[in-house]
């Protein structure tokens, strides 16, 4: 298996947690207050509450509907209704492999990490997250492309759009555009990817 | 389909106050079914191929029943108190199992950090030792002795108190909440939650309280209790998985979810699992 | 002023929400929406024939849009919430207040459908929906590339206030937000602004305060 491109590291400043997949798993991705991001399944052991609601604290990450708190390598450190209660070992949430390259959040099954890195964006730098209700292979047609990792010109600038497949048919698209790219030219890049979903999008409706 | 013994409850399909003869359709333990009244007001509620079913008009509400129950809908001997205010709270529909919003109405852990500043608050987390029993003679699962610091427990509170519960679960998707009354300290508010389940994992949610409360307006107290509600409902909407897993090693209980802990095993020991995940996925 | 409010009406939210932020304090009276129906009564109706809700009056002022309502209160006790009065900031702010109009009409009409079982095509809602909060996303991604995350100029505006609401509670209506990390941040950071609140369906920053007390291992020492 390879690394999983699952955020760009601009949507998750220190200090949040937000939702994210890897394939058919729920995932919360977050960062602490001193900038650590990890990969966690979107799933409080004590109630099944999604995590990615929770809230960051410093170094850790709590759970919206009691407050339990969890910390380094998903150990529960706190629970509120007992403050007293040092949490036994076993009260853990999953959690699985995370590196950060280039700005953007890449993610792995923990028994399953990837010996080679992400691939290398040298010269790029992130621009935007776009869910879509296309397959992959729809919308790397669109753009004129194979695979996940589709290069080329979007806008009139060099981009990398790199495809995040996720259940239902659906994909999320990280885009990154050419260092130094100025801000009117990232706003047409901008505008040529939501030309892309649309034509995907269509493109999808057309087939089935 | 899933927990055959739940078909012979009853459960709420409407308020009794807001039939109309022109109907509406609903779904019960994901059949179809219609609730109407006669010239007169009765209601009148019917399953898919137009039969009617059995009704009772009780706590303000309709009740009825796919099968055929053994026992009459439970009673609340205190409601019937005079100078008690019935609230009709209204209803709203939540994309969770029915038995996990009977559940979440049974814990008090939450309050600091989904009913903040309102039913809890931090530091105020911690859950004190109570007591929690199956009453085998009246087959009910009961919480007694609960106790929770809360900045505004009611409309009519100012300020924080202590307050006193006792939980008490009647029938499957029923849960009887008898609270501290701050305007009469000797005396229980009523509070409870009806649920009505749509299918396995939707379920219409019908509040109602008998209150001691001389000062607020009726449509302040059903806002306090929608707006309690409503907190929860973001709650119930994102637990994983959308049923309720009775299988013990899916889920981590401490010593706070012990009436949890009852009505899962009590659930169980009825076959009541319509809602429910027997084994993990 | 006098806002005739219903706890879970995410246009009444977005006035209480507007005189929180700028410090002003609302005579609120409860209209009992649901299941009352006190909105489609006699005394309301002659307040509002439209039979909506929030109506505020000040004096002899009766305002039944909510979005004018944030305008009268900004212009008349907290203006820096109206943004600058350039032409093109002025013309900014009317787009975005008529931008919540549309998402009141998709993603607010979706959650009613959902919650309160109003009538509606819930497909067609959320599609619409969709569309209006892909524009959202797209927008706020082009004020973060500027360094800001706010809808006009460098501060918060009416403009934010008037959409957060129906933005904020988009997933009572079916429509979940994971997709949309630009929406996310900002309505962080409308959550974090002083003198913010909730509304049921939407809760506050905990992280904003400090984890109280101290942690097992001292309280244990303490008490031994």
């Amino acid at each position: 298996m390879n690394w999983t491109p699952a955020a760009l590291s601009q949507d998750i400043p220190s200090g949040s947690a937000a939702p994210g997949q890897l394939g058919d798993k729920d995932i919360v991705i977050w960062r602490s207050a001193s900038g650590r991001i990890a990969a966690w399944s979107d799933r409080c052991p004590h109630r099944g509450m999604r995590l990615s609601h929770g809230f960051v604290r410093g170094e850790f990450l709590s759970c919206i509907y009691h407050g339990w708190r969890y910390g380094d390598g998903g150990q529960c450190h706190r629970i509120p209704a007992h403050p007293e209660l040092t949490p036994p070992d076993a009260i853990k949430v999953p959690v699985f492999a995370v590196t950060e390259s280039d700005g953007v959040v890449w993610v792995a099954q923990k028994d399953a990490e990837p010996e080679a890195p992400p691939p290398g964006l040298a010269g790029f730098s992130p621009l935007r997250t776009l869910r879509l209700s296309a397959r992959p292979e729809t919308v790397a047609a669109a753009f004129g492309g194979t695979g996940l990792d589709l290069r080329g010109e979007l806008g009139g600038c060099a981009v990398v759009v790199l495809i995040q497949p996720l259940p239902d048919d659906q994909c999320n698209l990280h885009a990154l555009a050419a260092n130094g790219a100025d801000t009117a030219t990232l706003d047409r890049v901008s505008a040529a990817l939501e030309a892309l979903r649309r034509q995907a999008e269509t493109a999808e409706e057309i087939a089935a | 389909m899933n927990g055959e013994a739940m078909r012979d409850q009853w459960y709420p399909v409407g308020i009794a106050a807001q039939l109309t003869p022109a109907g509406r359709d609903s779904l019960l333990l994901g059949e179809a079914i219609r609730i109407a009244c006669d010239s007169d007001g009765a209601a009148l509620v019917t399953d898919g191929a137009g039969r009617a079913l059995p009704v009772i008009t009780r706590f303000g509400h309709v009740w009825t029943t796919l099968g055929q129950p053994e026992r009459d809908l439970f009673t609340i001997p205190e409601a019937d108190q005079p100078g008690r205010r019935l609230v009709d709270v209204g209803t709203v529909l939540v994309r969770c199992s029915p038995l996990r919003a009977v559940e979440n109405f049974l814990d008090i852990a939450h309050f600091p950090f989904v009913h903040t500043d309102i039913l809890g608050s931090e530091p105020h987390t911690e859950v004190q030792r109570y007591e929690v029993e199956i009453r085998d003679d009246v087959d009910e699962v009961w919480a007694t002795k609960v106790s929770f610091y809360q900045p505004q427990a009611a409309k009519s509170a100012q300020g924080g108190i202590n307050a006193e519960y006792m939980y008490r679960v009647p029938a499957p998707t029923c849960s009887v909440l008898y609270k501290t009354c701050p305007a009469r300290p000797e005396e229980w508010d009523v509070i409870t939650l009806f649920v009505q389940p749509l299918t396995e994992t939707t379920c219409q949610v019908w509040p109602w309280m008998a209150l001691f409360d001389e000062d607020s307006s009726m449509t302040d107290m059903i806002h306090f209790q929608q707006m309690i509600f409503v907190q929860d409902r973001s709650i119930l909407e994102n637990q994983i998985p959308a049923l309720l897993p009775l299988d013990p090693g899916m889920e981590i209980p401490t010593r706070a979810d012990m009436t949890s802990i009852a009505y899962r095993r009590w659930l169980k020991r009825h076959g009541y699992t319509y809602g429910a995940q027997l084994v993990a996925a | 002023m006098r806002l005739y409010d219903y706890i879970l009406s995410p246009s009444c939210y977005r006035v209480r929400l507007m005189a929180a932020l700028a410090g002003i304090k609302l005579d609120l009276r409860a209209v009992d929406f649901h299941p009352g129906a006190e909105h489609r009564g006699p005394e309301l109706l002659a307040l509002n024939p439209a039979g909506t809700i929030p109506i505020l009056t000040d004096g002899d002022l009766v305002l039944t849009q909510s979005t004018a309502i944030l305008t009268y209160i900004a212009a008349s006790h907290a203006p820096e919430w109206l943004g600058d009065d350039s032409p093109a900031m002025r013309a900014q702010v009317g787009q975005w207040l008529a931008f919540a109009q549309r998402l009141t009409d998709s993603a607010g009409a979706a959650r009613l459908h959902d919650m309160l079982q109003m009538p509606g095509d819930i497909v067609a809602l959320r599609r619409s929906a969709t569309r209006t909060l892909r524009e959202l996303e797209a927008a706020i991604s082009a004020v973060r590339r500027r360094g800001g995350i706010f809808l006009v100029g460098d501060r918060p505006t009416i403009a934010d206030i008037a959409c957060f609401p129906y933005v904020a509670l988009a997933p009572d209506g079916g429509l979940p937000l994971d997709a949309y990390p630009s929406i996310r941040l900002w309505m962080r950071a409308i959550r974090g602004l002083p003198g913010f609140v909730e509304m049921p369906g939407i809760h506050r920053l905990h992280e904003l305060l400090p984890e109280p007390g101290p942690q097992p291992d001292v309280i244990r020492k303490e008490r031994a």
